[in-house]
């Protein structure tokens, strides 16, 4: 009898949890449930009180947001974010390399610093970026935009390539030094094969950061290298204009697009990405 | 040892150096730049007419109430929103913990909200959630009789508002660290202390929580000093409004250096600002380090 009673608590108690699941699931993504379907309303629909779930869709948000210049914002976010991670994978991943496989002096200390870097209130960079860069005249550019998004991902490709690479067994680079092969060999053959998983994490958690960047492109990008965050706000209304919220929605929706596709696909390597973060 | 550490170093430089010397470029100068100019009265359009200040500008502002109380606000921001997350994406974590059908699916969309642009997120609630009159959260609370605020106008709505997006944002990072971190425990601890009879949230309490010591504290360090240093959010949903409310130390600096053009006094905000944070992590990190010592 007892048995059975203690049998139907841990039931519901299982059903109980599922349900507590689903709704967790659902308050993360309502938001972004809602602002999709908005972005297919028609003005007179996105002001009805009560919200309307049932409408006529319409894609003239869509086609607003389009001639809205949003080509060339789009343009200046992909150029940005994808060259700042590629330079910083170039000078980061064999950074990570030679802190993964010497033993040097300052190990430790060059570590700290690079992760210090990537917790410091960005906003001691900006202004002073903003001075040198306005000095040098390239605030506006995509160079110097370019230049100053590897603050974001240079850390975090270090630091988590780093682990990476601990995680190959120092016996397979002896293998190779024994067959002769030279130090870089070692690296470009051996071990950054072995971490190609682990690469391809790095990558996209940086693009995503990079994607996703909004106080440096306010300050920096001038206004031909305006990026689709700083574009978006544009919209929000201010004085004298409205918020336009169809047009909103669209775009908002337009640039969560990649990134959120981007994460469900590699999922498992995004998540471990994120996990990665914290690493000690 | 095999090589002595000098030639160890000629052989990782051409590794490491690169990258050192455009962090140099990027991290070290500027900040140094912004050091230097909180020595200065100087003038954003007008660089050149500029004088020594000496600490004029880091006494003006300890008696400056705005930075004062932007100072306050970012230390509430930061303590609410770091506890709910941290504790929040714990108990989420545990709620996912056992397997169950659909849990990876689960997962990957919880992904979903921290891969967005805050600045997105923010919009997002601002103009479509939390809009007084004809957002969906007032609808909801009008179905019991309950008349919504206008969140982002009023006071102390405007700084709840943020929060509450800041947790939406942040918990399920905490959570899914946390779940990563509980699916490799170990489990002879916890299954020996079932067995002496432990109900579930003494185990969870006295084992769980303690062997995930290390991982916590990291997870708080990054929570910190992401949420201290938060711009994003803020500054789209509210510019630091109503009045100065919402003003985080970050859109202090911001304003301070672009709206109202005080470069070196922003750039002395910006200093105080950055010293906060390196004593807090420091305080953090230094026991954990310690104890690794000691260890080794």
């Amino acid at each position: 009898m007892s048995k059975v009673r203690r049998l139907t608590k841990v039931r519901t108690l299982e059903i109980l949890r599922l349900i507590m699941i689903v709704v967790v699931v659902f308050v993360a993504l309502f938001p972004i449930i809602w602002v999709l379907l908005a972005s297919f309303k028609s003005p007179g629909d996105l002001m009805r009180v009560p919200p309307v779930v049932f409408f006529q869709p319409t894609l003239s948000n869509y086609s607003d947001v389009a001639s809205e210049n949003f080509l060339f914002y789009f343009k200046n976010s992909l150029i940005v974010a994808i060259s700042s991670v590629a330079l910083s994978i170039m000078v980061g991943v064999p950074a990570a390399f030679g802190l993964s496989r010497f033993s040097i002096k300052g190990k430790e200390g060059i570590m700290l610093f690079v992760l210090s870097v990537r917790f410091m209130p960005y906003i001691i960079f900006a202004l002073p970026l903003f001075f040198i860069m306005s000095r040098l005249g390239v605030i506006g550019t995509y160079g110097g935009l370019i230049f100053v998004y590897i603050i974001i991902s240079l850390p975090l490709i270090i630091w988590l390539m780093k682990a990476f690479f601990d995680s190959v067994p120092y016996s397979v680079d002896e293998a190779a030094a024994l067959d002769g092969a030279s130090q870089f060999r070692i690296f470009w053959q051996i071990v950054l094969p072995c971490s190609l998983p682990g690469l391809a994490t790095v990558t996209i958690l940086s693009l995503i950061f990079a994607w996703n960047e909004y106080l440096f492109a306010l300050i920096l990008s001038g206004r031909d290298a305006q990026t689709l965050t700083v574009g978006l706000t544009r919209f929000l209304g201010g004085m004298e204009t409205a918020v336009r919220w169809g047009m909103l929605s669209a775009w908002s929706i337009t640039i969560i697009t990649p990134v959120v596709l981007m994460a469900l696909l590699v999922n498992r390597q995004l998540r471990k990405g994120f996990t990665g973060m914290v690493e000690d | 040892m095999r090589f002595s550490r000098k030639i160890e170093w000629q052989k990782a430089s051409i590794y490491i150096v690169p990258s050192l010397i455009i962090l140099f470029i990027i991290a070290i100068y500027p900040m140094l730049y912004a050091i230097w100019t909180g020595f200065w009265d100087s003038h954003l359009h007008r660089p050149e007419v500029r004088s020594f200040a000496g600490l004029e500008n880091y006494i003006k502002l300890f008696l400056d109430h705005r930075f004062l109380s932007s100072l306050g606000i970012t230390f509430l921001f930061t303590l609410i929103s770091v506890a709910s997350t941290m504790i929040l994406g714990f108990l989420l974590a545990l709620l996912f913990e056992k397997p169950f059908k659909g849990k990876n699916t689960a997962l990957a969309l919880l992904t979903i909200p921290m891969v967005m642009a805050p600045v997105v997120s923010a919009l997002i609630w601002k103009v479509f959630l939390l809009e007084p009159d004809v957002g969906i959260v007032n609808w909801f609370l009008s179905l019991f009789g309950i008349r919504g605020p206008y969140w982002i106008s009023t006071t102390p709505w405007a700084l709840i508002s943020v929060i509450i997006v800041n947790i939406w944002f942040m918990t399920p990072f905490v959570m899914l660290i946390m779940e990563a971190a509980l699916s490799v425990l170990s489990k002879e601890p916890i299954e020996a202390a079932m067995i002496d009879g432990a109900g579930y949230w003494k185990r969870v309490w006295y084992i769980i929580i303690p062997s995930l010591k290390g991982k916590i504290l990291f997870t708080l360090i990054f929570r910190i000093t992401i949420d201290y240093r938060m711009f994003d959010i803020v500054y789209t949903m509210t510019r630091g409004g109503p009045a100065f409310d919402t003003e985080m130390l970050s859109v202090w600096v911001y304003s301070v250096a672009l709206r109202t053009f005080q470069m070196g006094y922003a750039n002395a905000g910006a200093v105080v600002m950055m010293i906060i944070i390196g004593v807090t992590c420091l305080l953090i990190i230094l026991p954990i380090i310690r104890k690794k010592g000691e260890l080794a």
